[in-house]
C-alpha cells in the first residue's frame, strides 16, 4: 500500500492557514463539523475527520485505521516506535513498557516521589511572588517524573524537557529545516546512550521503570526498541501533562467558583482534570493510514488515504457536548477523546491524572497564596485568545505568568 | 450464541444476542448499549467498561485477573464486589442470560 497524497475522489477540498490554524483552530473546526466533516486539507496533506462519532468509530477499527503511516516524520525522528504500529507488534511493545504506568504502580511506587518534587520546586519559588508557572512548576515537575517512570537516573529534568522539545520541532517540521533535524538527531542520540547505560543496570537490578519492564519482559523486547519506545515516551510526555496542568490553572484563575470548588472539595480536581482535557485538549490530532477502501463521513476513502483524526475537534462537538466552547464543571459526564482510543490509549493517562489532579493542581494553589494571573494573562471564554496559547497539532500555554503572596 | 441483559442506571434494560468466544465488551459495543465506553478497545488499560455482574450469577462468571483487579481500584464509580471490566468477561454458551449493570459513570 502507498500513501495517496491527494484528496479521496468526493472528499471536499478545504484551504486552512496553517498559521491561523496554530493561533487558533476552534472556528476551522466548528466549520468543518458543520460543512466538511472529512476534508482533504492541502495545507496538512491530510483528510481531517472532525465529528464526535466519526472519530469514535475510525478509533475502533484499528485494522482499518492504522497506525502505520508511510513518510510519517515521528518515523523519520525517532524510529520504529509503538506508536505507529499496530497489533501484535505495537500489543507486545505496549505489553512490555506499560506495568510502571498502572494506576495502583503510579499510587504505590510514584506518588509519593512526585510529591516531594512539587514541594522542593514551590519551596524555590514560593519567595518570589511570582513566576512563569509552566516553565518554573510544570515543566520541570512532569520532566523530573518523567525521567523517574521510565528509569532514566543518568538524565537531570532539563536534560529530559530539552530532548522532547528538540524531537517534538522534528516531528512537526513540515518546513524540512535542517536546524531542526540536527537538534532532533542529537537529542535522540543522546537518549540512545543514556537508555543503554540503565538499561544494562535495570538487567542486574530491576527497579520497576519503564526500561526495567521492557528489559525483563516475557517476551523478548531488543534494545533499539526499547530506545525508540523511551524517544516516544518522552516527546510525548512532557508536553501533555504540562499543557493540562497550564490551561487548567489558567482556567480556574479565571473561574473563582470553581477554584473555590476544587480548594473546598479534592474530589474535584478529578472534573477539572478531564474538562480541561475536553476543552482544549493537549494533543489535537494523530495521523492514520487506511488499508482498504472504506466510507466514512459520506466519503468513500481509497486504501492508503492519509486522514487526522481531530479529537480537538470531537471534544467540541456540540451534538454530543452542549456549549462545547465553554468550561464547565457540571457538564453531563460524556467521554471526551484526549487520550484517545483503542489500543493505542495514552499510556500515560494514569501518571499524568495524577501527577496534575491529585499533586500540581491542590499544591500550587494551597501553597502559592493569593495567586492570580498577571495582567495580560487573561483570555477569553473560548480559550482562543490568549496569546501564549498556541498549537492545533499539540496545544497549551507556552507560558502562565503569575503573581502571588511571598512567602520567607 | 449467548443472549446477555445490560440493565442501565434508568431502570432500562437492553439485551443483546453475542457470538460465543466475543468479550461482554464487545457485546456491548456492537449492540449500542449506552454507558459501556471502553475507551482503550478491551486493553484492560482505562477501567471504562465497569460493570456490577448480577450478584446470583457472580460466581458462575469468576474473579477478576490481576490487571483487572488493579484497574477496578480506579474505576469512576464506586467498585463493589461483583465489579468486573466487562472487557475481559469471556462469554460462552454456559454465561447465556448473563445479567449486569451498567453503572453511572465510567469516566
Amino acid at each position: 500500500m502507498s500513501a495517496l497524497t491527494t484528496a479521496a475522489p468526493g472528499a471536499p477540498v478545504v484551504e486552512l492557514d496553517l498559521a491561523e490554524l496554530r493561533r487558533d483552530p476552534y472556528p476551522a473546526y466548528a466549520e468543518l463539523r458543520r460543512t466538511a466533516p472529512l476534508a482533504w486539507v492541502p495545507s496538512v496533506g491530510r483528510h481531517l475527520l472532525t465529528r464526535y462519532d466519526d472519530i469514535v468509530h475510525a478509533e475502533k477499527l484499528p485494522e482499518v485505521f492504522s497506525s502505520r503511516e508511510e513518510g510519517s516524520l515521528l518515523l523519520r525522528t525517532v524510529g520504529p516506535n509503538m506508536l505507529r504500529e499496530d497489533d501484535p507488534d505495537h500489543r507486545r511493545l505496549r505489553a512490555a513498557a506499560e506495568p510502571p504506568t498502572r494506576p495502583r504502580q503510579v499510587r504505590d511506587q510514584w506518588a509519593a516521589a512526585f510529591e516531594r518534587t512539587a514541594h522542593k520546586l514551590l519551596d524555590r519559588i514560593a519567595g518570589r511572588g511570582e513566576g512563569d508557572l509552566i516553565r518554573d512548576f510544570a515543566e520541570p515537575l512532569v520532566a523530573a517524573n518523567l525521567a523517574l517512570v521510565l528509569g532514566l537516573r543518568n538524565a537531570s529534568a532539563a536534560d529530559i524537557a530539552d530532548w522532547s522539545r528538540a524531537m517534538m520541532d522534528g516531528n512537526s517540521n513540515y518546513a524540512d529545516d535542517p536546524d531542526i533535524w540536527l537538534r532532533a538527531e542529537r537529542a535522540t542520540r543522546a537518549i540512545e546512550e543514556a537508555v543503554a547505560e540503565m538499561a544494562e543496570v535495570t538487567r542486574r537490578e530491576p527497579d520497576g521503570s519503564v526500561i526495567s519492564s521492557m528489559v525483563h519482559a516475557a517476551d523478548p523486547v531488543a534494545l533499539a526498541e526499547i530506545q525508540n519506545n523511551v524517544k516516544v515516551i518522552i516527546g510525548g510526555g512532557v508536553n501533555e501533562p504540562r499543557d493540562v496542568f497550564g490551561v487548567g490553572a489558567w482556567a480556574l484563575l479565571q473561574r473563582p467558583d470553581a477554584l473555590d470548588r476544587a480548594l473546598k472539595d479534592p474530589s474535584a480536581w478529578k472534573r477539572v482534570f478531564e474538562e480541561t482535557a475536553r476543552w482544549i485538549s493537549p494533543i489535537g490530532m494523530y495521523p492514520r493510514q487506511l488499508t482498504q477502501d472504506y466510507e466514512i463521513a459520506g466519503v468513500t476513502l481509497p486504501a492508503g488515504s492519509r486522514v487526522a483524526l481531530v479529537i480537538a475537534s470531537g471534544n467540541r462537538d456540540e451534538s454530543v457536548f452542549e456549549r462545547a466552547d465553554e468550561f464547565d464543571l457540571d457538564r453531563p459526564h460524556r467521554p471526551h477523546l484526549a487520550f484517545g482510543g483503542g489500543p493505542h490509549f495514552c499510556m500515560g493517562a494514569w501518571v499524568a491524572r495524577h501527577e496534575v489532579s491529585a499533586i500540581a493542581w491542590p499544591l500550587v494553589f494551597s501553597r502559592l497564596k493569593g495567586l492570580r494571573l498577571d495582567d495580560g494573562a487573561t483570555a477569553s471564554d473560548s480559550g482562543s485568545a490568549a496569546g501564549s496559547l498556541d498549537g492545533w497539532v499539540f496545544r497549551g500555554l507556552t507560558s502562565l505568568d503569575v503573581t502571588w503572596q511571598a512567602t520567607a | 450464541m449467548p443472549t446477555v441483559i445490560f440493565q442501565l442506571p434508568d431502570g432500562t434494560e437492553r439485551k443483546v444476542i453475542a457470538a460465543s468466544g466475543t468479550v461482554l465488551m464487545q457485546a456491548a459495543v456492537s449492540g449500542g448499549v449506552e454507558g459501556i465506553v471502553a475507551e482503550c478497545g478491551g486493553n484492560a488499560s482505562c477501567a471504562t467498561c465497569h460493570v456490577y455482574v448480577d450478584s446470583e450469577q457472580a460466581e458462575l462468571v469468576g474473579p477478576p485477573n490481576d490487571v483487572e483487579d488493579e484497574m477496578l481500584d480506579f474505576t469512576a464509580a464506586e467498585r463493589r464486589p461483583t465489579s468486573r471490566l466487562s472487557c475481559q468477561i469471556h462469554l460462552s454458551d454456559a454465561l447465556d442470560g448473563l445479567v449486569v449493570h451498567v453503572p453511572e459513570e465510567q469516566v
